[in-house]
């Protein structure tokens, strides 16, 4: 909304603006910006203008820091993802899928615990969220958000296994909820791209053919 | 040099007597066992020796000399004394001639002869008196008065009260042993004294014509320089008290403490002894009336300039009030900026107002966006936050991590409520606890059943935790608050309509009240003193209380009084209603907080309470004071009755030109909260 007094913009949501009006501000340059936020601001900004434009929105500015780049795209990842799993919570129900699958091939197991534990797939994707929302917050590993330290880094990787596993869970057990919520908002693909773009996880592990077919909801169920 | 060859004529006796003995001792070895190591040793040892020697000797060379000046200056005191003596017994002979001569011509008629009838000529005296001296004329006693007065004058003048003249003539008196007629020619002295450039002995010397008092302005008039960084220190510490002590540091002169003494004690029971704590002070200090402003001015930096009298102490007052503000230096550092001060109504940061000061204790991080909202549970230290991520988070403070960091305790969160798709926005908590109620950018309002907060966050999932969602709305819901004693809700949305709802499941929606003519609601709150009204904000700027039963507005309140201004300025973030008062409370986009009569619905005041617009505010449970948020990174907490700032703590960071969303109390424990754009929630203590 901007102030119709003054030339300044104020990028705020103010209480009382509708739904659609969120956000409904002129962009600012990412050299403009000036908080300690500013990475997670432009990407939301790119994301908002186009969500299926990925290489622009994983393109990183000049001058950015690779880590802080990387860090920043994993949280608003995990940020979106709720979504899914929202979708998900209504109908995965630990009796249908009591674990954590995605193929025949893998049991997973959930990390959060002390001991690896086979929590059914929606305590998998709960706990795995909440896992990723405590780390990636944690004082000890990020304890800033402008600079990420080097030692930190391979804990990214490791989140980015754990969460792409509900996307491959939600791909072959829930795929009408998958492709509704990948319609929306293509994140299932803008991470395989950007897991591959940053190397954060091996090949192999990419199973869901996301990148294959171009058409939503026909596929093969079997990687 | 002379120790040198003294040293080598010891060493040589010494030597030889060493050498003495050792052939004494060692009869058979002729030889004399010398060692370079040896010799070394003992001339070093006795160099030592001599070092401590001489500065023995400077010491006692200090001493004596310091003694030498206190006898000097003793002696010219008497030598003064005698003067005075002299000069008065000369004036007594010639006013005894006068007498004679005026009572030999009254008797006779004729004049009697004498000698010399010239009044004595004013002698003594180093620096020159000044001139009107109080001459003794043939009518002693008018003339005595006159130049009393005179005298009295010219002393107010450069700052002596009459109470000092006055202990200076009973001192002389007692000096002299005379009881009466003070011998105030004594005083002369004085102005010539003050105005004159004095160095350290000349006060020494002048010292006697009167009491130690001259002195003393002298010795502080001299030292003032020197004494104006201690002054400070004095005064930062003696605040309320008078500060006399301070002209009264005579630390460079030795002799003086001892000679006051003397002085002291033969008039102690005179002036009542005012006991003040302050440094390195002799016994001077002790003895002044507490009237007695006698400071070097510290502001002042004038060695001449003394602040006599009252003035001084008119001057101590603002001063000592800064200093008192800045000593605090904990607040201090919490002030953000003082640019702004002048639009402040009065922001003292004092610690005395409340409790104490408030410190963040608990961060709690986890959410991956901003937190829009924020509640505490009503008696336990939980607190639930719901943020733009579209999860609501709730957060045991007993349950910290143990962070490397030690300023701020880590917080993770105890459960987290999923299911909103998109920004939550607000937050309302039951009266007892076991549910919230979160309002969305969905139009949704959801109901969570609370878990209990000791439970393990990895816990599988229980869908009972979902209490359902009562729609309604069909846009975002901005506003929620729950009322404890009617089990009600009520939101506003974005829709232009406030919502009442029960948290009966069978029909929750109880009422819609349709707002739209004044604008699109922004905030609800009940209205607590009433018992059947809610009071509604708009982003017009029009604040209305409504009556809960019929939908009608009860009272507008008068909002009406800025014009000019565009209407997104004037909008309202946030309505609270105090909990017993009939005040309501508005938090603006124009940076006021305005306090309202519900009754009358006239604007009781209005202040610029922040930097940036005003986002959230908060009555703590007793009705005492507000906290308020603002875009600008700070909370402030006021005391409603004076409307008066206590605390400013800067508290999160900028996301685009958004900061703080939302601040609390809890119900029962000493927490607040804020909660931030940064996607942080920090809790006070």
């Amino acid at each position: 909304m901007k102030m119709a007094d003054q030339n300044v913009v104020l990028r705020r949501n103010r209480p009382g603006t509708k739904a659609e009006n969120f956000y409904r501000w002129c962009d600012e340059a990412y050299e403009e910006m000036d908080s300690t936020l500013v990475v997670q601001q432009y990407i939301q900004q790119t994301i908002r203008l186009d969500h299926n434009n990925i290489d622009t929105i994983l393109n990183a500015p000049e001058t950015q820091d690779e880590g802080v780049w990387k860090y920043e795209h994993l949280r608003q990842f995990c940020m979106e993802l709720n979504g899914l799993a929202v979708r998900l919570q209504g109908e995965c129900q630990p009796s249908t899928c009591t674990q954590m699958t995605a193929t025949e091939q893998w049991i997973f197991l959930c990390a959060a615990h002390k001991t690896p534990k086979e929590c059914p797939a929606i305590d998998y994707t709960r706990h795995t969220l909440d896992g990723a929302a405590c780390l990636l917050n944690s004082n000890k590993y990020f304890p800033s958000r402008v600079s990420i330290k080097e030692s930190s880094v391979a804990k990214l990787g490791s989140v980015c296994r754990r969460v792409y596993r509900i996307f491959s869970h939600a791909y072959f057990h829930h795929r009408q909820i998958f492709d509704e919520f990948e319609s929306e908002t293509t994140l299932c693909r803008r991470f395989t791209v950007f897991v591959t773009k940053y190397n954060l996880m091996s090949r192999d592990n990419l199973i869901v053919p996301i990148l294959e077919d171009e058409s939503a909801g026909q596929g093969e169920s079997e990687a | 040099m002379d120790e040198a060859s003294s040293q080598n004529q010891l060493g040589g006796s010494a030597n030889p007597a060493g050498v003495a003995n050792r052939q004494n001792l060692e009869e058979p070895s002729q030889r004399i066992q010398y060692s370079i190591p040896g010799i070394l040793h003992f001339i070093q040892h006795e160099w030592a020796r001599f070092e401590m020697e001489r500065s023995q000797w400077e010491l006692e060379r200090a001493e004596l000399q310091a003694k030498i000046a206190f006898l000097n200056g003793e002696r010219k005191g008497q030598e003064n004394l005698k003067n005075d003596l002299v000069r008065r017994i000369k004036m007594l002979e010639y006013a005894l001639k006068q007498e004679r001569a005026k009572y030999h011509k009254l008797k006779y008629g004729t004049d009697l002869v004498q000698g010399d009838m010239n009044p004595p000529v004013e002698e003594g005296g180093e620096e020159g008196r000044v001139d009107p001296d109080a001459i003794l004329s043939t009518n002693t006693n008018v003339s005595w008065k006159q130049s009393r007065h005179l005298l009295r004058q010219y002393l107010q003048e450069i700052g002596y009260t009459d109470t000092i003249i006055d202990l200076r003539s009973n001192r002389v008196r007692s000096l002299l042993g005379i009881d009466g007629g003070g011998n105030e020619e004594n005083h002369n002295s004085t102005p010539a004294m003050n105005g004159s450039d004095t160095t350290k002995r000349q006060p020494d010397a002048n010292r006697w014509n009167v009491t130690k008092k001259t002195p003393s302005c002298l010795e502080a008039q001299i030292q003032d320089a020197e004494r104006a960084v201690i002054d400070n220190f004095e005064f930062l510490r003696s605040e309320g008290e008078d500060a006399e002590g301070m002209e009264m540091d005579d630390d460079d002169d030795e002799e003086e403490p001892e000679e006051e003494e003397d002085v002291h004690r033969l008039k102690s029971p005179k002036v009542p002894k005012v006991a003040l704590d302050v440094d390195d002070v002799d016994g001077e200090s002790v003895d002044l009336d507490p009237d007695f402003r006698f400071l070097p001015d510290v502001e002042d930096t004038s060695p001449g300039v003394l602040g006599f009298g009252p003035g001084s102490r008119r001057v101590y007052g603002p001063g000592g009030e800064e200093d008192a503000l800045e000593g605090l230096g904990e607040l201090a550092q919490l002030t953000v900026t003082n640019e702004a001060d002048a639009t402040y109504d009065q922001i003292s940061s004092t610690k005395e107002n409340f409790r104490k000061t408030w410190t963040a204790k608990y961060t709690l991080r986890s959410h991956f966006d901003g937190v829009r909202a924020l509640c505490f549970h009503p008696q336990e230290p939980t607190l639930i936050t719901a943020s733009e991520d579209a999860t609501l988070k709730l957060w045991n403070l007993q349950k910290t991590v143990p962070a490397k960091k030690s300023a701020s305790l880590d917080v993770e969160p105890v459960y987290t409520f999923r299911g909103h798709l998109g920004s939550v926005l607000c937050l309302a908590m039951s009266g007892d606890g076991d549910k919230c109620y979160s309002g969305g950018i969905d139009g949704t309002i959801r109901i969570w059943n609370i878990p209990s907060s000791n439970i393990d966050p990895y816990d599988s999932y229980d869908p009972c935790v979902v209490g359902g969602s009562l729609s309604g709305h069909t846009d975002a819901v901005w506003g929620l608050t729950y009322h404890g004693q009617r089990q009600h809700l009520l939101s506003c949305a974005a829709d232009s309509t406030v919502r009442l709802w029960s948290t009966d499941a069978r029909s929750p929606l109880l009422y819609t009240y349709a707002v739209e003519k004044d604008g699109i609601p922004t905030s609800v709150d009940f209205v607590y003193e009433s018992s059947n009204q809610f009071v509604c904000s708009f982003n017009t700027a029009n604040c209305v209380i409504f009556d809960l039963e019929t939908g009608k507005p009860v009272t507008r309140l008068d909002t009406e009084t800025e014009q000019g201004s565009s209407s997104i300025s004037r909008q309202i973030n946030r309505v609270v209603s105090h909990p017993t008062l009939p005040l309501t409370i508005t938090g603006h986009e124009d940076r006021h907080i305005r306090f309202w009569d519900n009754n009358s619905g006239r604007l009781v005041q209005s202040m610029v309470a922040h930097l940036d617009s005003v986002t959230s505010l908060a009555v703590d449970p007793n009705g005492l004071y507000l906290l308020s948020g603002s875009h600008d990174c700070s909370i402030r907490l006021w005391q409603l009755d004076s409307k008066q700032c206590v605390q400013e703590i800067t508290a999160h960071r900028k996301k685009f030109d958004e900061s703080i969303f939302d601040v609390a109390f809890h119900p029962s424990k000493p927490f607040i909260a804020s909660a931030g754009a940064d996607a942080l929630a920090k809790v006070f203590v």
